[in-house]
Order: C-alpha cells, then sequence, then structure tokens
C-alpha cells in the first residue's frame, strides 16, 4: 500500500478524465434491496445476500465493511478475535435494533422533582445502594470498550450491540450517581470486595472469561438487584429508575446467554473453562452477598428503616436470595452450561437472615 | 394487598383486556417514546373452577389482544402473567382509583416474589423478555382504563 499522491491521477482529474474504477469494476454485490420490515429497515432486514453471510473465520483484519470489495494491500488493523463463534449471538441484531429503539434519558425521563423527604436511616439506605450501583454499572462499559478493538470487524453486528450495553451502563452509572445526590443522601461507601470483582473482569484474560463474568453472573445477578429495587423502592421515581435500567441489564444478560450458547455449541469442549471462570467469579460474588454495604442498604428499604430490618428485610432478602440464584441457574442452562452441580454461590440467602436475627 | 371495597371487574371476560389495547392504540405517544417491544404474552385468570387465559401480542408498536386462548401449544407465549381472579381485580382497581399502579401494584413488584402473581416461561430468554419490556408493559397495564396521568409512575 502506498500513501503518497498520484500524481498522474491528479493530472488526469484536472483534465476532467474521470478514473471510475469504483462505477465499473466493483465485485460487491449489485442489486441488493433491502425491504423494511414493520418498524423500520432493521439489521436483519439488511442482512441478505452476499450481505447477510457472517465468516466462521474472518478473511481479512481490516474495518473495510463486511461484503464491500476489498483492497488486497489494506493495512492489518490488529484485531485478535476473529472467528465467529467467540462474540456471536443469534440475538445480537435484535438486541442491537431494540437497545437503539429503547434508550432514556436520566435526565428528562426521572422525575426528580418528585422525590419525597426520607426518613434518614431510609435516605441512607438508598444512597449506599446507588452508590454501589453506580460502582458497578460502569464496568460493564469498561469491559465492552475493552475488548471492542480486538473484535474483527466482520462481527460488526456483535460490536454495535457493545456500544449500546457501553451507553446502558454510562446511564446506568449517571442516574444512579444523580439519585445519590438529589436527596441530600450523597455518596457512601465503596468496598474493596466489589473492586476485587469488577476487576477480575476488567482483567479477564480473554472475551469468554470476562463475558462469562459479566454478561451472565455480574449482570444477571444485577438484574435481580434491579427487580428487588424496583419492589423496594420508596417512591414511584426510583420504580421509573429500577425499571428502565431492568429493560437495559435484560439486555445484556440475553445477549450473554446466547453467546455462551452460541460458542458452546460450536465447541463444547470449552465448557469446563467456563466453569472455572464462573466458580471463581461465584467465590467473589458469594463474599460480595456477604457484605453489610451491599446486603443491608436492600433489607433496611425492604422492611421500610432499620428498626422492623432484622425481622421483615431479612426474610424479604433471603427470598429474593434464590430467585436471583435459581434465575442465573437457569440462564446458565438455557446456555448449555449445567451450574448446579458445580454451584458455589449460596442457593438461598437464609445464612443472611440468621445472621440479621442474631444481632 | 388489601381486598376491601373492590369495584367490580369482570376480569374474567375479555373485555378489558380488549379495552386495554384499544386505549394503549390510542396512545402512540406514550408507547413510541418506550421503544418497540416484542412479546407473546399470555394473561391468566384463575378461578376456583376455571381458568381464563388471553392472549396479548406485542408487535412492534402495535398491540393486539386474540381474545380467550384454549391453547398454550398453539398461542406459544413467551411470558405468561398468572394470578388469582381476586389478584388481578385487586391490580386493576388500584390501576383504575390512581390512572397508574400504585407502588404496591406494579407489575414487578406483585410478580417478583412468585406471589401474589407469577410471571411464568418456560425458556428464560423468554422469561427475560418480561424484564425487557418492563416500562412498556406497566405503561400497557395503566391503561386499562381511560387514562389519566397522575399514578405513581
Amino acid at each position: 500500500m502506498t500513501s503518497t499522491p498520484d500524481i498522474t491521477y491528479a493530472e488526469k482529474l484536472a483534465k476532467g478524465e474521470l478514473d471510475l474504477g469504483w462505477l465499473r469494476n466493483v465485485s460487491s454485490e449489485w442489486g441488493v434491496r433491502a425491504k423494511p420490515s414493520k418498524i423500520g429497515l432493521t439489521l436483519r432486514d439488511i442482512a441478505i445476500g452476499s450481505y447477510g453471510i457472517i465468516p466462521d473465520v474472518a478473511p481479512r483484519k481490516t474495518m473495510a465493511p463486511r461484503g464491500s470489495d476489498v483492497d488486497s494491500d489494506v493495512p492489518d488493523m490488529g484485531y485478535t478475535i476473529n472467528t465467529k463463534a467467540e462474540v456471536w449471538s443469534e440475538n445480537v441484531m435484535e438486541l442491537y435494533e431494540e437497545a437503539v429503539s429503547r434508550q432514556w434519558s436520566a435526565t428528562r425521563d426521572i422525575a426528580w422533582g418528585d422525590i419525597p423527604e426520607l426518613s434518614p436511616d431510609l435516605e441512607h439506605a438508598m444512597s449506599q445502594l446507588c452508590t454501589l450501583l453506580s460502582e458497578v454499572e460502569m464496568v460493564a462499559a469498561d469491559f465492552p470498550a475493552k475488548w471492542l478493538w480486538r473484535i474483527n470487524h466482520d462481527y460488526v453486528e456483535t460490536k454495535m450491540f457493545l456500544c449500546t450495553q457501553c451507553m446502558d451502563e454510562a446511564r446506568h452509572t449517571e442516574v444512579f450517581r444523580k439519585r445519590a445526590l438529589v436527596n441530600g443522601g450523597g455518596l457512601g461507601k465503596a468496598k474493596a470486595v466489589v473492586e476485587e470483582f469488577l476487576k477480575l473482569i476488567l482483567d479477564a484474560s480473554s472475551y469468554d472469561e470476562g463475558s462469562a463474568l459479566m454478561h451472565l453472573l455480574g449482570e444477571g445477578i444485577v438484574l435481580s438487584l434491579f427487580r428487588a429495587g424496583e419492589l423496594i423502592s420508596p417512591s414511584p421515581v426510583e420504580k421509573q429508575i429500577f425499571r428502565l435500567c431492568m429493560q437495559d441489564e435484560a439486555r445484556h444478560v440475553a445477549y450473554g446467554t446466547m453467546h455462551l450458547k452460541y460458542r458452546l455449541q460450536n465447541d463444547p469442549s470449552l465448557a469446563e473453562d467456563f466453569h472455572a471462570f464462573l466458580d471463581r467469579g461465584e467465590e467473589i460474588m458469594t463474599t460480595l452477598l456477604s457484605t453489610p454495604e451491599v446486603v443491608e442498604p436492600i433489607i433496611v428499604l425492604a422492611a421500610g428503616g432499620v428498626e422492623q430490618a432484622a425481622e421483615i428485610g431479612a426474610a424479604a432478602t433471603g427470598m429474593l436470595g434464590q430467585r436471583v440464584v435459581e434465575e442465573y441457574l437457569q440462564r446458565c442452562e438455557r446456555a448449555g452450561l449445567d451450574r448446579r452441580s458445580r454451584l458455589t454461590l449460596p442457593t438461598d440467602l437464609d445464612w443472611v437472615s440468621q445472621a440479621l436475627a442474631s444481632k | 394487598m388489601t381486598t376491601t371495597q373492590l369495584p367490580e371487574i369482570d376480569v374474567k371476560s375479555r373485555g378489558w383486556v380488549d379495552q386495554m389495547i384499544v386505549n394503549a392504540t390510542n396512545d402512540t405517544k406514550s408507547f413510541s417514546h418506550l421503544g418497540f417491544a416484542d412479546l407473546r404474552l399470555a394473561l391468566e385468570v384463575v378461578d376456583l373452577d376455571h381458568t381464563y387465559s388471553f392472549g396479548v401480542v406485542l408487535d412492534g408498536y402495535d398491540f393486539d389482544c386474540l381474545g380467550e386462548i384454549d391453547s398454550f401449544d398453539d398461542f406459544q407465549p413467551e411470558v405468561t402473567l398468572s394470578g388469582t381472579v381476586e389478584v388481578w381485580r385487586e391490580m386493576l382497581s388500584n390501576i383504575k382509583a390512581h390512572g397508574a399502579a400504585d407502588t404496591a401494584h406494579t407489575l414487578n413488584t406483585l410478580t417478583i416474589a412468585e406471589f401474589p402473581m407469577q410471571a411464568k416461561s418456560q425458556d428464560p430468554i423468554g422469561r427475560d423478555k418480561f424484564f425487557r419490556y418492563a416500562a412498556t408493559l406497566q405503561e400497557l397495564f395503566d391503561h386499562a382504563f381511560t387514562h389519566q396521568k397522575g399514578g405513581d409512575k
């Protein structure tokens, strides 16, 4: 490849002599007419003809659009993820469209002025929960961002979906930071054990490892946390926050579940690797779920105050814990990974109830 | 949940579902803002001697009520929202009274413990759609009656 200007061409162009090679001698597919579907022209609609063929192994490492007529001397972009199975999921095109369609604004769509004055304990609890969520959400942008440039452009639909995830997580970080600061509470404690889990995701040695830890385990549990947040919200404003975040998080989990399924279908021998990733992740997650700053704000909010927390809140949290773990196990099963015999997470959080009852 | 002084809402007939769909269809602005949805949802109203099941389809920005469904095998719902007659009546009465569900009567609140309602699915991906479209579904049910803003949303 040369980067020097073609003087001969410039001189011809000055005389009005066009090259038109791009017009007459193109080997990409011509005559393709994508038809918009009911909601508009979707990625699925344009995945037609040769443009819809997603190679199992990318033939080049270039940013050239898939299906274009690519120069033979394009530079190598240094992509390290060059096989479809490493990043693909069968629902990724639909999830991208859904993500774009269902974006929301933490500034515009939340009725910030309607948040009622809470008792100091409840405001502290909400602020601590928001501190945790504001802390953990950004890793789900940092991780995809770290890997995006390594993913071959032939899998651009996955890259586009991961870009929506980065935007989603930025908004989650934003909305929980705003909630912590809007009602007099401010930010609470940030714990080392939380950072350890985030570091495990960020430092993952492969996309496989990070995706399993983040999309499947971490975000699956955060999705349940958002559901719990909606339940225990002291006002309709927080309900709306958690409901909107829940939607975004469920898309990421849907990608993670179906990606793992695609990955294992293409190479079942990887199952043990994924078990090992999740063994380690569950171990830290178990520690995380026994951290007061993580568990107790939920208990206090569920009970409506500190006084009632030991009895009502702990029971509610124990019940929710069962759902969290069961939903995670079901997703693993759907992906083709039976975690039930390997699970290191507590199958219920009765120990939380017992610990609190003993106080 | 309280069960006293409930207005009579016939939750066992498809009328309220049809009305909800009509109300939602007439308020495109609220729903287009939330984005499109794609879901086959069954509503299961459990009475002592009979279970009434209604099919609802969310297709892009459109809603459709398929009426009472005889066979789940034919309809193939991705999620089934199930509760007793009393629970459905309580939820709808609350929506009617407030213009939207209050904090104790949102879909998530009622289903998260699988009691008093359940969001059932054979497939975790289907069940997760209940979460993916949570705002749309809540808005839909909040449209069960002639819509008046001002509820707990």
